[in-house]
């Protein structure tokens, strides 16, 4: 065992987000003494009652970047630890928040909080269009197997990878029969796996919650899916839900549609 | 040897008899959990079995594992996990499919003999049916197919199975179980050993299509998914990881994991080096593998024409007909 002095000083910390990302570390219920007993945990919205305020080795940050505030504690965090990981689909991609920058602001202004307008402050972007990431966990929320192997691997010494493979390739070890062959919008193939294709075991199609795969072959897949009959506007709106502003320029939307009634 | 016949109403009895000895597998049909696709299911009624479309998922992952733990470490040193494996009866294996194994048994038993393979693959009784005729994308009548099974069903006029016994196993079981197996004299010519539309594949010797421009067709296609490796009965390749124990990291275990040849993540050696970096690269190697490579090595195609990996591409990327028109 590491010396107790030794151990990382570890602090988990969320901006504008559900903390389901948080939680994500938590749901490693069997595991999670071992976990703790492996860090200094300083920092921990749902466990510390008060958050440490010292140096951190590293920081795990959910949370979409949306309002000034965000954004200072978001320099703050980063000035304060060597390692920042920005953990789940908000903080990676901009995530479901991210849609806000591509509906017209009239449509969404009567919704948001009367009394909070800083709430406004910011067009919603992840941490990375601020500050140096140094590891992605993405998925929303991330899965606790990955995040949980993410530390172990720190830990040991090793240099955490992102997997890199598409979702079809869990999915086709999952024992699955493949959605798209049923004609649904499946993104599996233009989608960061990693999530043990927790969708399609549950024969839900894929929604790109991961972020794009990075070896993704667009003009293929759009090719396929306006072949079973889908419109290609449908097709980049789903894309667009989760991948956020990770999706090549050429594939925005500019004009999503008015959700508002 | 001599030939029997099977009454297809007497299929349920010999699944009944060999379920005594065996875990006996069988493509079988589901809506609800497969999609409607066929998989190989352990099996107790003749009703569920489904001969007449081939596996969505080839039977490989009966013996070659999708995930097989090699061993445990720790401070003390291996542990090796001993497996214990009820022998399998696999009925309904089609003609591709038993070329396939053969290769996999290649591999795995004789090339370097894998204890985790092995375990899992002898003592099978394999059990071969002889589909009449090819769906859309096979092309098995265009491949030397070896491999065989210890015994060959045959469709009969009059709602019968010929019976052909090609091992002494099988032969005193089939031999045990008079009431059911009938000796015969008829025999399967050459003729009926075809499969009816099955020789899609005309340009059979690829070598000199290495630069062809045909093959862009398909690149731009590919989705690079992976689809094509692991719906592949003969593909074998392999990943490998440890994974320590959360508890205690000086312990865990050593995990080995289908690989694909399609995603880039396969060809990435230390230094971040991809040496199978574009799509094209990948997609190429693909089916020089299958069709030259392994030919050039062992003397027979790794492709058994099977056509899963056409049929199962989301993009229906048909390398039978890009190949014909180069
Ligand atoms: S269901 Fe989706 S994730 Fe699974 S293989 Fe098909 S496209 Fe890929
Ligand atoms: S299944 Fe088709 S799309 Fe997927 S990697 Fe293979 S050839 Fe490419």
């Amino acid at each position: 065992m590491a010396k107790k002095d030794k151990k990382p000083v570890v602090g988990f910390y969320g901006l504008t987000g559900c903390a389901g990302c948080l939680l994500s570390f938590i749901f490693n219920e069997n595991e999670i003494v071992s976990l703790l007993g492996m860090v200094d945990l300083a920092a921990f919205p749902f466990i510390k009652g008060k958050q440490g305020d010292k140096e951190f080795d590293i920081i795990f940050l959910e949370g979409v970047v949306c309002s000034n505030d965000d954004l200072d504690m978001l320099k703050k965090l980063r000035a304060k630890t060597k390692i920042l990981v920005s953990l789940g689909a908000c903080a990676s991609t901009g995530c479901i928040p991210a849609y806000r920058n591509f509906i017209d602001e009239a449509k969404y202004l009567p919704l948001m909080y009367e009394k909070v307008h800083r709430i406004k402050d910011k067009d919603p972007k992840p941490i990375d269009a601020y500050v140096h990431v140094d590891f992605t966990i993405p998925g929303c929320p991330p899965n606790r197997e990955e995040v949980k192997s993410f530390i172990k691997q720190l830990i040991l010494g090793k240099t955490p990878r992102l997997y890199n493979d598409p979702v079809c390739v869990e999915c086709k070890l999952n024992g699955n029969h493949c959605l798209l062959d049923e004609g649904k919008i499946c993104l599996g193939p233009i989608t960061r796996g990693g999530c043990d294709s927790v969708c399609t075991n549950g024969r839900f199609e894929c929604w790109g919650c991961r972020g794009p795969c990075p070896d993704a072959n667009y003009e293929a897949f759009i090719a396929l899916i306006k072949d079973k009959g889908h419109n290609s506007r449908t097709l980049k709106e789903r894309m667009q839900s989760f991948a956020g502003l990770k999706l090549p320029d050429e594939l925005q939307i500019e004009d999503a549609p008015d959700y508002v009634g | 040897m001599t030939n029997f016949t099977l009454s297809k109403v007497d299929l349920n009895a010999f699944i009944k008899s060999l379920s005594k000895n065996f875990d006996v597998y069988a493509p079988v049909k589901d809506h609800v959990v497969d999609g409607g696709s066929v998989r190989f299911k352990v099996v107790s009624d003749a009703k569920v079995i489904c001969l007449s479309e081939n596996a969505y998922y080839p039977l490989k992952e009966l013996f070659f594992r999708k995930k097989e733990v090699l061993f445990k470490y720790s401070e003390k040193g291996l542990e090796v996990p001993v497996k214990k494996v009820k022998s399998k009866a696999i009925l309904g294996i089609r003609r591709c499919d038993l070329h396939s194994l053969a290769n996999q048994d290649r591999i795995y038993m004789r090339e370097v003999p894998d204890p985790y393979y092995i375990a899992e693959r002898e003592k099978t009784l394999l059990i071969g049916y002889h589909c009449k005729k090819a769906e859309e994308y096979c092309f098995c009548g265009s491949i030397d197919l070896q491999g065989n099974a210890d015994i060959m069903l045959y469709e009969l006029p009059g709602n019968k199975f010929l019976v052909e016994v090609h091992s002494d196993n099988a032969l005193r079981l089939v031999e045990s179980l008079k009431k059911i197996f009938k000796k015969t004299d008829i025999v399967i010519d050459a003729e009926s050993r075809k499969i009816e539309g099955s020789n899609r594949l005309q340009k059979k010797d690829v070598h000199s299509f290495y630069d062809n421009p045909g093959w862009q067709e398909g690149i731009d296609k590919c989705l690079s998914c992976a689809a094509c490796n692991f719906h592949c009965p003969s593909c074998y390749c392999f990943n490998i990881h440890d994974e320590a124990n959360v508890h205690n990291m000086k312990e865990g275990e050593r995990i080995r994991t289908w690989a694909g040849c399609q995603l880039k993540s396969f060809t990435r050696v230390a230094g971040e080096h991809i040496f199978r970096d574009t799509r094209k690269d990948r997609f190429r190697h693909r089916i020089y593998h299958q069709l030259q490579y392994f030919k050039e090595r062992y003397g027979t195609t790794l492709c058994s024409g099977c056509g899963r990996c056409i049929r199962f591409c989301p993009t229906k990327i048909d390398f039978i007909d890009i190949l014909n028109r180069m």
